[in-house]
């Protein structure tokens, strides 16, 4: 803050003495800004206590006294006129005798009442309305769920069906020899290249392909 | 070696005496039923002093003068207050100063009282809102009523009706006193 302080002070000096292309030029920080602390030139200055004179302090006092007075009064007396004013005048309300009040009272209540009255209808119907849709759109979730179970059901079924159709070629402990010697029979090589057209490349010899068919051109992969 | 001389630097003041706290905390059971002066109320022909009723010690509050709350009947310009007086805001001020008992009767036997001063009832109006009460009322002469709050210490009072008031109340500057009158010199 401080060095902000002299920062700033550095700055207008700058302005102030240097030459400048504007025409204005700011004399903001003409003193010492408030948050400096006191000149060392006036650390221990004393400032001097100024006597006011016997009649000069007497005519002030008067002067003091009678002023005062003067301005009381006058605020005393238009504080007085305000509340007279208001209690007086009918500038912002309108008077009524108490028959006109209660009978405005009964008006005012009659007409609360027909808006209520107009309002229940209104509010009846909508219910009434609304208790229907309801109904329509309950009983239109109850039967998809009822479809959606019965589909659910279906495919259920239909799952446990291909399993157990698939479970027929299944290995198993009996058949796990035969399997085995198939498979031995029959080795098959996943190695092999494949171009944008679709044709294997096989590069191995050891296949279970005969060799005349490497010497051919390739062959059409097979699309399953 | 010579003997110390205190030179005080810095400003004068017109307090004289000590404060509140150092008067009571060093009197036996805190000094109730003692007379204490404010120094600054010297001034007065009138006697101005206060009787000690009750003391309650405050805590004392870092870098500040400490204060104390002192209950006092007070007496002020030969006037004393009906209900006793609660001392705190200004027990910090270094203008109090104990009375020895035996120096009570010069307070207690002085019977000077000030020059009772009576108001005038009516003033008259500010020129500008003269004209436009005239303009609204048709009154010549519109008067209102001169502002009076009466507290304990009030030495003047409102006129009485047909009574003469001893203090002239204008809407203008009024006449300067004798004693000021040196300074109007020319102007008048």
């Amino acid at each position: 803050m401080l060095r902000a302080g002299c920062q700033l002070l550095g700055q207008a000096s700058v302005a102030k003495t240097g030459s400048n292309n504007f025409a204005l030029e700011f004399v903001r920080w003409r003193r010492k800004p408030r948050w400096l602390p006191v000149a060392k030139s006036k650390l221990f200055r004393v400032p001097e206590r100024k006597k006011q004179t016997e009649e000069e302090r007497t005519e002030l006092m008067r002067l003091h006294n009678q002023y005062k007075t003067q301005l009381r009064s006058v605020r005393q007396y238009l504080r007085e006129e305000v509340i007279r004013y208001e209690e007086t005048s009918t500038a912002d309300h309108i008077v009524l005798t108490p028959e006109q009040e209660e009978a405005e009272f009964q008006r005012c209540l009659d007409e609360n009442a027909a808006w209520n009255a107009a309002i229940a209808k209104e509010r009846e119907i909508r219910l009434a309305k609304e208790r229907d849709e309801k109904v329509v759109y309950v009983q239109e979730r109850l039967e998809a769920k009822k479809l959606r179970d019965e589909e659910r059901l279906e495919r259920a079924n239909a799952r446990v069906l291909h399993e157990i159709e698939q479970s027929k070629t299944f290995i198993t402990r009996e058949n796990l020899d035969a399997a085995i010697e198939t498979a031995l029979a029959n080795p098959v090589d996943h190695n092999f290249a494949i171009d944008m057209g679709g044709n294997l490349y096989y590069g191995r010899n050891a296949t279970q392909f005969p060799q005349e068919t490497t010497n051919e051109p390739p062959q059409q992969a097979l699309s399953n | 070696m010579s003997q110390k001389v205190i030179k005080y630097i810095g400003r004068t003041t017109d307090f004289r005496g000590s404060t509140l706290w150092e008067l009571v905390s060093t009197l036996p059971n805190w000094g109730e039923g003692r007379m204490v002066i404010r120094n600054m109320f010297q001034r007065y022909p009138e006697p101005c002093y206060m009787r000690i009723l009750k003391v309650q010690a405050e805590d004392a509050q870092a870098n500040e003068i400490r204060k104390v709350r002192v209950t006092v009947e007070k007496t002020w310009r030969g006037v004393t207050q009906p209900k006793p007086v609660e001392i705190f805001s200004t027990s910090y001020k270094a203008d109090y100063e104990l009375v020895p008992v035996e120096e009570e009767s010069k307070f207690l036997n002085n019977s000077k009282k000030v020059a009772p001063v009576v108001l005038p009832k009516h003033i008259e109006f500010p020129p500008l809102l003269r004209e436009y009460i005239r303009e609204e009322t048709g009154e010549a002469n519109p008067m209102m009523k001169v502002h009076f709050k009466k507290t304990h210490n009030k030495q003047a009072r409102v006129a009485q009706p047909g009574e003469k008031p001893s203090k002239e109340v204008s809407m203008d500057l009024g006449q300067p006193a004798k004693v000021a009158s040196k300074l109007y010199e020319g102007l008048v």
